[in-house]
């Protein structure tokens, strides 16, 4: 038997060492690239669109936890859920999935207002907690993601605090070839300035954008530093090239923000995970299994149901379509609601219905599968 | 933006703010934790005033 003693195991043109060895308590430290529960962003897989695969909604409207705004447009633009084509860099690692901004067509082209942005927003708790010495400036958090444009050009994103004095970190993705997957990797470090509350409001957002007029953007900004953050400096000015063509499409994937010095392996999680993760922020349900009573003929009170994950907050609720439900002597739908009781546990709902049921009132009533089946949309994201 | 006041049928109380300019409309709660009811307040903020509870 052999026994060899080191305190350290580094690569041949590596600065940092692979392994380090405590040299009395014998435990080490290794510097994985593929470790586990290190993916503080939600949903950068872009496997999870509850609210359903293309939209021209400003915020969220297609991929979960990833909110495509935009201002002083001429035509919306579109976003998608799509599918990465197979031999691509990213769908060779796993990621077959993007998120797709397709511009419209914006006749008066680029005003100072204009804008076209994606944004990621963490909760502050989740970034306070995260393990990020966010004080020290040699404490990291590492973002990585890939991008496509089908416009050749340099675009710009930025890092943005919520809480006390906001700091922002604005980053170049540098010059994209067209039609070319190209992944992105900045390394951020603390600052004394930076402010992370203990709660569940907005911590960090992270914002890649297609398109900032100049309102938003200033030539001062220095890139990969903190600043105070300024409506008015978000980053340098950016060519217009993009937003005025007509059907230029901006895609993202893997977005990966970590505790970190350098950028690891994006970490995938199983579908029944993410989903579970963006069920916080938002959950949709066809049919929701509703439960409760009659109180005339034509007016249920108190139709409830628990939710499959708590939420963030109390959430608010877009009831769509038609929902039959029955009395045991027979069948009406809730087509609205009338009032919504919420907390992050459950949701009840008073409505009215098209129909009347010939029992009486304090009658169970209870909406039922196979008939006509509504969605319940509820939302509480950051 | 637009926005109604819903009372609760079971207290008479206000239970909702309705976000009637969008279609199927938003039901907010009474909770400064969700940014619906933010974006409300703000548009308070800025002189505007719902519509009252039927």
């Amino acid at each position: 038997m052999s026994e060899i003693k080191v305190n350290s195991i580094k690569g041949v043109a590596a600065s940092t060492a692979a392994l380090t060895i405590n040299n009395t308590d014998g435990t080490c430290t290794a510097n994985l690239t593929n470790r586990t529960n290190r993916r503080l962003t939600i949903n950068g897989a872009m496997t999870i669109a509850q609210r359903g695969a293309s939209s021209t909604t400003n915020g969220y409207g297609s991929v979960d936890r990833f909110s495509v705004n935009y201002g002083g447009t001429d035509e919306n633009p579109t976003q998608q859920q799509v599918d990465v084509a197979s031999g691509t860099t990213p769908y060779n690692l796993g990621l077959t999935k993007a998120l797709k901004v397709t511009n419209g067509n914006q006749t008066s082209g680029a005003g100072a207002a204009d804008y076209v942005e994606i944004r990621h927003r963490i909760e502050a708790q989740d970034i306070r907690n995260s393990g990020w010495n966010y004080l020290s400036s040699s404490s990291f958090i590492t973002l990585s993601f890939y991008v496509k444009s089908s416009v050749a050009q340099v675009f710009y994103g930025y890092l943005t605090t919520r809480d006390g004095t906001r700091r922002s970190y604005p980053f170049s993705t540098g010059s994209l070839s067209a039609d070319t997957w190209t992944k992105i990797t900045k390394t951020i470090p603390g600052n004394s300035g930076l402010t992370f509350d203990n709660d569940n409001g907005a911590g960090l957002d992270i914002f890649i954008d297609p398109f900032y007029g100049t309102d938003y953007t200033n030539n001062s900004v220095s890139l990969d530093q903190w600043n105070t953050h300024s409506s008015g400096n978000a980053f340098p000015d950016m060519t217009s090239t993009w937003y005025t063509t007509d059907d230029a499409t901006f895609e993202i994937t893997g977005v990966q923000l970590e505790v970190s010095d350098h950028a690891t392996d994006f970490e995938h999680r199983t579908f029944a995970q993410e989903i579970a993760l963006c069920r916080r922020y938002c959950q949709v349900y066809v049919s929701p299994r509703l439960r409760g009573v009659l109180a005339q003929s034509t007016q249920f009170q108190r139709m409830g149901f628990s939710f499959l994950e708590e939420m963030r907050t109390a959430p608010s609720a877009v009831w769509g379509g038609t929902q039959d439900v029955y009395a045991g002597s027979g069948t009406a739908s809730i087509t609205g609601q009338a009032a919504v009781y919420s907390n992050t546990h459950s949701y009840e709902t008073d409505s009215t219905t098209s129909g009347s049921l010939a029992v009486g009132a304090g009658s169970s009533v209870c909406a039922y599968i196979g008939g006509n089946e509504a969605t319940l949309t509820l939302s509480a994201e950051l | 933006m637009n926005y109604k006041l819903v009372n609760s049928s079971f207290t008479g109380k206000l239970q909702n703010i309705k976000r009637t300019d969008v279609t199927p409309p938003i039901f907010i709660p009474i909770n400064e934790e969700n940014t619906d009811y933010q974006e409300y307040l703000a548009w308070v903020a800025e002189g505007n005033t719902a519509e009252a509870a039927d």
